[in-house]
């Protein structure tokens, strides 16, 4: 037995019973993968090359999934802030907390696409569910981001305003606030750039956006069409990332 | 006069810990007057500034400052706050803001609730934070960002929003302890003399017997928690620093004994 003892050999055979109870209970036939190979050709041949006339659906697609992402992320940063205090070790009491944190773990547990299902039986089909939804769903990372951006500040300044007679929402706004806006300006720009990508898709249970047409194309085997939405998603995400890393740049 | 704070029988231990950091203190520190505050690292100078300022709980004894005695179970009401500065020791700047909103930070228990929140000060607030500025010897430095100075500098900073609080009792904890002896002096002089000037009462803490000397009226000198003396500077003998400064007395039965 190695010198981790009998911890690390339990965690081992945890490890090798859950693959082995994988391949056991799955239905793998392997074989299919290799009779596969001229279909997955066809499949392939039938998206190339893409079909460049879907441009109109494309840029209205892309326009709604980039408005839900910036109304969702709008909506994500106004729940946020009182979220974000209320959450905070240093500006409330762990009674207050500590369920706080605790209903935003339980938000950010809800899958995405689920709150999107949800939101579409609710208000009906469109960007309204998918607006809500990423609202609703990001506010689980970024309120709990914002509460660490508070905790995180060098608390001497916010001593030093107490001592100089400032309230706490003075000492939040003055000696908080400017220790923390990088972090808050840094999270805000990465919650947004992983609202816009996870938006893509929300079209496929219609939420709206560009995954509307992906969805379409497919299942009316227009494979040459949904090549050229697959193209333009990979492109948007590429410019995101892009910008992504110019902004945290200009706010460094 | 009545004094501008006065310390009577005091005894505090910070939680958890064993011993108390201050056993039957007592003192006074005259109106009007620069008062030192000498010892040696943990002697408790820090924690009689705290106590000063109202920021510790839990003490057994009476306090008062600028005539106000101070409850030590609840912090002193926001309104009176101002009225006592403090220049702390690792000076307590928001670093990526700029000297001025930095100094105006001082202003802020001045102003109407509205205009501290928004951060706008008057003109008034404006006028008293470049004097303190132009006081300390740095109103060039007012638009630059605290994190791009240097440590003397930001002693200067951390003076000037003291001063534009307005305080009638300036705590200063150890205001000179980054800096080099000629600027030590410089601070220390800037410091007294800038409350001198305001009609202010001066409290700072150092482990430099020759700046207390130079700086201050009247000298405390504390070890170990307890008042050691207090009295004028022109009355204090050599023999009382050195006694400060003096490693404690090995217990007796338990000195070394050569090993051979």
């Amino acid at each position: 037995m190695g010198p981790r003892g009998f911890g690390g050999f339990a965690t081992s055979a945890l490890i090798a019973g859950a693959i082995l109870w994988s391949f056991v209970t799955t239905d793998v036939e392997l074989s299919r993968l290799v009779s596969a190979g001229p279909r997955i050709a066809d499949f392939l041949g039938r998206m190339f090359p893409p079909d460049p006339t879907v441009m109109a659906e494309i840029r209205k697609g892309s326009a709604e999934t980039l408005r839900i992402a910036i109304l969702g992320s709008l909506g994500a940063v106004i729940l946020s802030i009182p979220l974000g205090i209320l959450a905070s070790e240093t500006m409330v009491s762990p009674a207050l907390y500590r369920p706080v944190r605790t209903l935003l773990a339980f938000i950010r547990a809800i899958p995405l696409i689920l709150v999107a299902m949800l939101m579409v039986g609710a208000v009906g089909l469109g960007p309204l569910p998918g607006i809500i939804a990423v609202a609703f769903h990001a506010t689980g990372m970024l309120a709990k981001f914002y509460a660490e951006a508070i905790d995180g500040v060098s608390r001497a300044p916010i001593a030093a305003l107490e001592s100089a007679g400032a309230g706490p929402l003075v000492r939040l706004r003055h000696a908080i606030w400017p220790q923390m806006a990088p972090v808050v300006a840094r999270d805000t720009i990465f919650r947004f750039e992983l609202n816009l990508r996870e938006s893509l898709i929300l079209g496929i249970v219609g939420a709206g956006g560009i995954g509307f047409y992906i969805q379409t194309y497919v299942r009316s085997f227009q494979y040459d069409k949904a090549a050229s939405v697959t193209i333009a998603v990979v492109v948007m995400v590429i410019a995101i990332e892009a910008l992504n890393v110019a902004l945290r740049r200009r706010f460094a | 006069m009545s004094p501008a704070a006065q310390i009577d029988d005091l005894t505090f231990a910070h939680p958890g810990a064993d011993l108390p950091a201050l056993e039957q203190v007592s003192l006074r520190v005259p109106a009007g007057e620069s008062v030192a505050l000498l010892g040696p690292s943990g002697a408790g100078k820090t924690t009689i500034l705290a106590l000063l300022d109202g920021r510790l709980h839990g003490w057994r004894g009476r306090v008062s400052v600028l005539g106000v005695p101070l409850d030590p179970d609840q912090p002193p009401p926001r309104a009176s706050r101002p009225d006592t500065g403090f220049v702390f020791q690792e000076f307590a700047l928001v670093e990526r803001s700029t000297v001025l909103r930095n100094v105006l930070n001082g202003r802020l228990g001045r102003m109407s609730p509205l205009r501290a929140l928004l951060g706008s000060p008057t003109p008034h607030d404006l006028e008293i934070a470049r004097t303190a500025l132009a006081d300390c010897g740095i109103a060039d430095l007012a638009e630059r960002r605290v994190d791009s100075l240097s440590g003397g500098q930001r002693q200067r900073v951390a003076i000037a929003r003291c001063l534009a609080q307005e305080p009638r009792l300036i705590l200063a904890d150890e205001p000179v302890s980054h800096l080099d002896p000629a600027r030590a002096g410089e601070v220390l002089a800037l410091l007294t003399g800038a409350a001198r000037a305001r009609g202010a009462t001066a409290l700072f803490s150092s482990h430099q017997p020759d700046l207390a000397r130079r700086f201050a009226q009247r000298i405390i000198g504390i070890r170990d928690g307890r008042i050691a003396f207090d009295v004028p500077t022109s009355e204090l003998k050599d023999e009382a620093t050195a006694a400060l400064y003096r490693e404690a007395e090995p217990l007796p039965g338990l000195g070394l004994r050569a090993v051979s």
